[in-house]
């Protein structure tokens, strides 16, 4: 998901050459994708500030795609401690560094020319910036990425232009799972919520498409009825997807439906026999 | 960068009972629940998911307040494969360093717990016993293991869950006796080895923002003709993972596991049943050595001799001593856990098909 699709910044691929009088950027242009628990990491590492401090600063960590198109930032600490972290996952590699607060100034540049150093050439640092403040109507807390270029006829580590770079949060599949259960608590009033049961889920994810086919139909009812314009590229979503819904034999059908059904009800038989004899087992087991 | 004075954040308000509680150094609240925070969760999903399938661990830390187990923050522990002490030794001294560092950023740098990956619900082994054991010795019985399945949270929902030991089984380990006997004595089944805690997950008011700045992007309404379903796809859209009808392999696996730890078991039952021959073979041995010995007293007596003592006999048959029934113990619990999976698993998967069934008609 990009996040900051609406920026009014352009973002070239420039050609990696130097044209006469123009210096561009040294490599092409990249995207940053942002994991999850980054985010997280920098929101618990700005509340655990010291109290007269405004604004922290870390390390990011991750890895790049082979032709160097895309970042993955993957993990990150808080700078005061950078020697140990590196042994758990040796894959991962400083890519750049993270700030809290939507400024740039030039103590911005003077920590990027730093870390400019720190990451191999010829890639880029990246500079991640995140508003704590919530002043801003930005969206996802303005998370921006950024990378530096030289500015001005003699290059000086202060001198420094931020340029914008396109950004989006990605995830795994085993982290989905994890991220919903949080997202679940985050309409709660005491920001906490427990583990529910499979069943549970279940249910919760069948009501979900329940509220979304009532939600279609009434659309649908409405460009029907003439009160909504119709819109072509949801008629072909809802094409698309009705599309995917598989035709079968209704005798094959039923055959696959009975033999998975006998085989779950034969699991189920076996697992709650096993439990059976387990119980027998534990009670003869204290009567000797 | 704003100096107008950023808002400190807003810090849990402890109220007086909290202060209290966390001030009782003694531990005098026995622990009721965990509450994870929910960077802990993520981190913890991070690290199991990058060296899966093979079992990572990590260190959990934290605070316990008024018997609720705050984890706050957690590290992985490098390598499982400390094999030489070489590497045990900077396991320990990265333990240090680490909790040194943290202590720099202002993290809770107390020792709550440590966490492990999963395949499938196969925790039950001889290494978790042995580490937990000694968390909850060195941190007074207020120390968890965390166990998460990778395998299982891919395709339904997250699987985590809280372990300690029972108050039985601490004692069983710690007289490391694991006879019939000992095994009555402490009323310890496989159902008791672990109590098993109730996990909450807790959000920081700024991860809740971020969370809801997140779900922002559910409401794009498609504006290109293109059908690139990547590009409007948000971090919480609906999932419907949960939906996914071909989980057969899961079954499969999960069978298969059953069957080798029923197996197991068998030999364990085999090896006890062996060591109940054996001793009552011996018994009969030495029946038979103190009738004879009697009859030899009986026949020395009317000669007139002094009878022989009787005590010899049973210094020279020894009884075989009885196996350790930790085993057998740890692999009824880990068959057990297996039925569990296949129970919770299959209640949703019969009602995943009668939907399915329902939508063909």
């Amino acid at each position: 998901m990009p996040i900051d699709a609406a920026t009014s910044a352009l973002n070239l691929s420039f050609p990696p050459t130097t044209t006469a009088g123009f210096v561009v950027p040294q490599s092409r242009s990249f995207t940053v994708s942002v994991n999850p628990v980054v985010l997280f990491s920098i929101l618990d590492h700005y509340l655990r500030r010291q109290e007269n401090q405004h604004r922290v600063i870390g390390t990011l960590l991750g890895v790049r795609s082979e032709d160097g198109s895309e970042v993955e930032v993957r993990n990150c600490f808080p700078v005061p401690h950078d020697e140990t972290q590196n042994q758990v996952n040796a894959k991962e590699i400083i890519v750049g560094w993270y700030a809290t607060g939507s400024n740039l100034n030039q103590w911005n540049a003077l920590i990027q020319d730093f870390y400019s150093k720190e990451v191999m050439a010829p890639f880029q640092a990246i500079h991640l910036t995140m508003d704590t403040d919530l002043k801003n109507e930005e969206k996802l807390l303005g998370v921006k990425t950024y990378v530096g270029a030289p500015i001005g006829i003699a290059a000086k580590p202060e001198n420094c232009l931020f340029l914008p770079v396109p950004c989006d949060v990605k995830y795994f599949d085993a982290e989905r799972s994890g991220l919903d259960l949080l997202a679940s608590a985050k309409d709660d009033i005491s920001r906490s919520a427990s583990l529910i049961s499979d069943m549970d889920n279940l249910e919760k994810t069948i009501v979900a498409v329940q509220k979304m086919l009532e939600r279609i139909s009434d659309y649908v009812n409405k460009v029907l009825d003439g009160s909504v314009p119709s819109n072509n590229t949801i008629g072909r979503f809802l094409m698309d997807t009705i599309s995917v819904v598989p035709k079968i034999d209704k005798a094959e059908f039923e055959k696959m439906f009975n033999s998975h059904l006998q085989d779950l009800l034969m699991v189920v038989y076996l697992a709650n026999m096993t439990r059976t004899q387990l119980a027998i087992a534990e009670r003869l087991q204290l009567l000797v | 960068m704003s100096t107008s004075g950023t808002p400190i954040a807003p810090k849990e308000t402890l109220s007086n009972v909290n202060v209290t509680a966390a001030l009782d150094v003694e531990g005098n609240f026995p622990l009721e629940s965990v509450q994870i925070d929910g960077l802990v969760v993520l981190k913890i999903i991070k690290h199991c998911r990058e060296f899966f399938p093979s079992p990572v661990t990590g260190q959990l830390l934290g605070l316990d307040v008024n018997g609720v187990l705050e984890v706050t923050n957690s590290f992985p522990i490098p390598g499982a494969k400390a094999e030489d002490e070489n590497e045990l030794v900077d396991g320990a001294r990265y333990q240090v360093d680490m909790m040194r560092c943290l202590r720099e950023v202002n993290v809770d740098n107390n020792t709550v717990g440590w966490y492990q990956s999963t395949y499938l619900g196969s925790f039950v082994t001889h290494k978790l016993i042995e580490t937990q054991y000694n968390y909850q010795q060195t941190f007074n019985n207020k120390s968890v293991v965390i166990v998460h399945d990778v395998s299982r949270s891919t395709h339904s929902n997250l699987s985590l869950r809280a372990f300690r030991f029972s108050q039985a089984f601490m004692e069983a380990q710690k007289e490391d006796k694991f006879t019939t006997e000992s095994l009555i004595k402490n009323k310890l089944t496989f159902s008791n080895i672990f109590e098993e805690l109730p996990i909450t997950v807790k959000n920081s008011h700024l991860v809740t923002a971020l969370l809801h700045s997140l779900d922002d992007y559910e409401h794009v309404i498609p504006k290109s003709a293109s059908l690139d379903k990547e590009k409007v796809v948000s971090p919480l859209s609906p999932n419907f993972d949960t939906l996914e009808l071909s989980l057969d392999p899961y079954i499969e696996k999960n069978l298969e596991f059953l069957l080798e730890s029923v197996e197991e078991h068998t030999q364990e039952q085999n090896t006890y049943a062996f060591w109940q021959r054996s001793v009552s073979r011996e018994q009969t041995k030495i029946q038979v050595a103190l009738q004879k010995r009697k009859q030899e007293n009986v026949s020395r007596i009317a000669s007139g001799l002094e009878p022989l003592p009787e005590d010899d006999i049973h210094k020279n048959h020894k009884l075989p001593a009885e196996p350790s029934r930790l085993d057998s113990l740890l692999i009824t619990s880990q068959i057990n856990n297996y039925c569990k999976q296949l129970n919770q698993y299959s209640g949703p998967t019969l009602g995943k098909l009668f939907i399915a069934g329902e939508l063909q008609k």
